[in-house]
């Protein structure tokens, strides 16, 4: 027969490789902190079924205090306790040695890919017909202005993409203008890297300011351009509805 | 006694899966890849001594691993180039507590007089636009620090900037540069004090990060006309740099420390559950 304690650990061993080894077959893989922490809520159910009554709690601690407690044993178990003993100590000082040791990484920064844009560019609505001829005009400026960056087939690999960091959006990908509506290009085009908030940190990106140098017209057809060649439609209230 | 066994048994395990937690959980996350595909950072190794200022090909730079960083047309502003000569270029590093050398090592086939080479620094607490530092819209930007060095002459000149137009030779020139070409490849050093009188200058403080950007012009001449100038370049992004900070043995103390309150911890369970035991 099992105890408390066996079960405890195979309920926990099964929790893991559940959330590292299953999971991630149908969703994207956890991250190590979010394993651990649900980890951690397995294990505080454990413990809190485990000291619901005395005897259970007798159960469930009372091997380990004995262990610990090392009292009466000899041979492998006092081998066994002496090593639990001196890793412990040991781990925790190779913990303190790692969190403290000198990281050659700089530190880390999260940048917000599509931040809030200003108010006033809020639902605008692109004033030019969705007809043919704009959205020749709007792929002909694309390829004038925003191909060497986006790429000539949408996906953000023109040829002076690789120098960049951030690289240039990928307008084929879904999770980029799909995303977005139209007055949101609109704002970023306008108003270029130059524009961004602080979480969207404009001082790294090599987003022109094309307001200074094509007329409103051009952006909005561009965006014609970019969706219908990227294969993708604004996002747009109604769809949210 | 039963509160105190609970109690006993809540901390006991606590305490080891924070620990087992910290060791095995967070350890095992990969560090995130690189978006393009090259290094983040420079290192700029401490060493003892004088620095190889004067030899781009010292057998000291060899010593040293370098970082690589891929570089773009210049597409951000007019006049704007849509091809460039240098495509990507490695960067070492290194200090001595007093002065740094920074060595850029590019591909360029040919070596030309209008060849130069420049390294751009973020100066200050506020951040500032790779572009020469030009105007952000809702972020308030501050200025750049930019060393130039043109093969013609080894001429070398310590800039500032904040924002287009504005890029000015400062009165103190503390950059000295100089470069070699060689097999089609050049190799530039730059040198200079970590620390300056002048706060147009970045202050280097070892231990601490640094924005810095790079940029590149082939000075070959076709059809009569130079063919990369003034903003028709190579460029990279913001990327960080570091001098090396000198070796802080207080670490060691914190981990004998560590290692300390780990055994007294042991010690004050075991006596309780010795004591517990025999009650």
């Amino acid at each position: 027969m099992r105890g408390p304690i066996a079960n405890g650990a195979i309920l926990l061993a099964g929790m893991f490789v559940f959330l590292k080894f299953i999971l991630p077959l149908l969703t994207a893989p956890l991250p190590a902190s979010l394993i651990y922490l649900y980890l951690a809520l397995t294990l505080s159910g454990i413990m809190i079924f485990g000291t619901m009554s005395a005897s259970s709690l007798e159960n469930l601690m009372g091997p380990i205090f004995r262990f610990l407690s090392g009292k009466g044993q000899s041979g492998i178990g006092q081998m066994a306790r002496l090593a639990v003993l001196v890793l412990f100590p040991l781990l925790v000082g190779w913990q303190t040695y790692t969190r403290l040791a000198p990281s050659d990484l700089p530190p880390s920064e999260n940048r917000t890919i599509h931040p809030a844009p200003p108010g006033e560019f809020v639902g605008l609505a692109n004033p030019y017909q969705n007809n043919e001829a704009n959205i020749n005009m709007g792929k002909g400026l694309y390829a004038a202005y925003c191909s060497p960056c986006h790429g000539a087939n949408y996906d953000g690999k023109g040829t002076a993409a690789p120098g960049f960091n951030p690289p240039p959006a990928n307008f084929s990908d879904p999770g980029t203008i799909a995303q977005l509506q139209e007055s949101y290009l609109f704002w970023r085009i306008k108003k270029g890297g130059v524009g961004l908030p602080v979480e969207g940190m404009p001082w790294k990106s090599a987003m022109p300011r094309w307001e200074v140098e094509l007329p409103d017209e051009f952006i909005w057809k561009i965006i014609m351009g970019e969706y219908d060649g990227a294969h993708q439609s604004p996002r747009t209230w109604e769809e949210e509805e | 006694m039963l509160n105190r066994l609970r109690f006993l048994s809540t901390i006991i395990f606590v305490g080891v899966f924070g620990i087992l937690g910290f060791s095995i959980g967070f350890a095992s996350d990969p560090p995130p890849a690189d978006e393009v595909g090259t290094s983040v950072s420079v290192r700029m190794y401490q060493v003892e001594g004088a620095l190889p200022v004067d030899d781009p090909n010292a057998a000291q730079w060899e010593t040293i691993p370098g970082s690589e960083f891929n570089l773009a047309p210049q597409v951000h502003w007019p006049e704007r180039i849509q091809e460039v000569t240098v495509k990507s270029v490695k960067v070492k590093g290194l200090h001595n507590g007093q002065d740094l050398a920074i060595l850029l090592e590019y591909a360029d086939p040919t070596e030309d007089p209008k060849d130069a080479a420049a390294v751009e620094f973020m100066v200050g607490d506020k951040k500032a636009h790779f572009a020469h530092g030009q105007e952000m819209l809702q972020v308030e930007g501050g200025p750049v620090n930019i060393w130039f060095w043109k093969k013609e002459h080894d001429k070398t000149l310590d800039m500032s900037a904040k924002g287009f137009k504005t890029l000015t030779t400062q009165e103190k020139q503390d950059v000295k540069a100089t470069g070699a070409w060689a097999n089609g490849s050049w190799k530039v050093v730059f040198t200079r004090a970590l620390k300056t009188e002048d706060e147009q200058d970045v202050q280097i403080e070892p231990g601490e990060w640094r924005s810095v950007a790079f940029a590149f012009w082939d000075g070959a001449v076709v059809d009569g006309l130079v063919k990369e100038k003034g903003s028709q370049k190579a460029v990279s992004s913001w990327w960080s740099i570091r001098a090396e900070p000198s070796a802080d043995n207080s670490i060691f103390g914190w981990v004998i420390l560590g290692l300390a309150l780990a055994a007294g911890f042991e010690f004050v369970v075991i006596r309780k559950l010795r004591k517990g035991q025999s009650a």
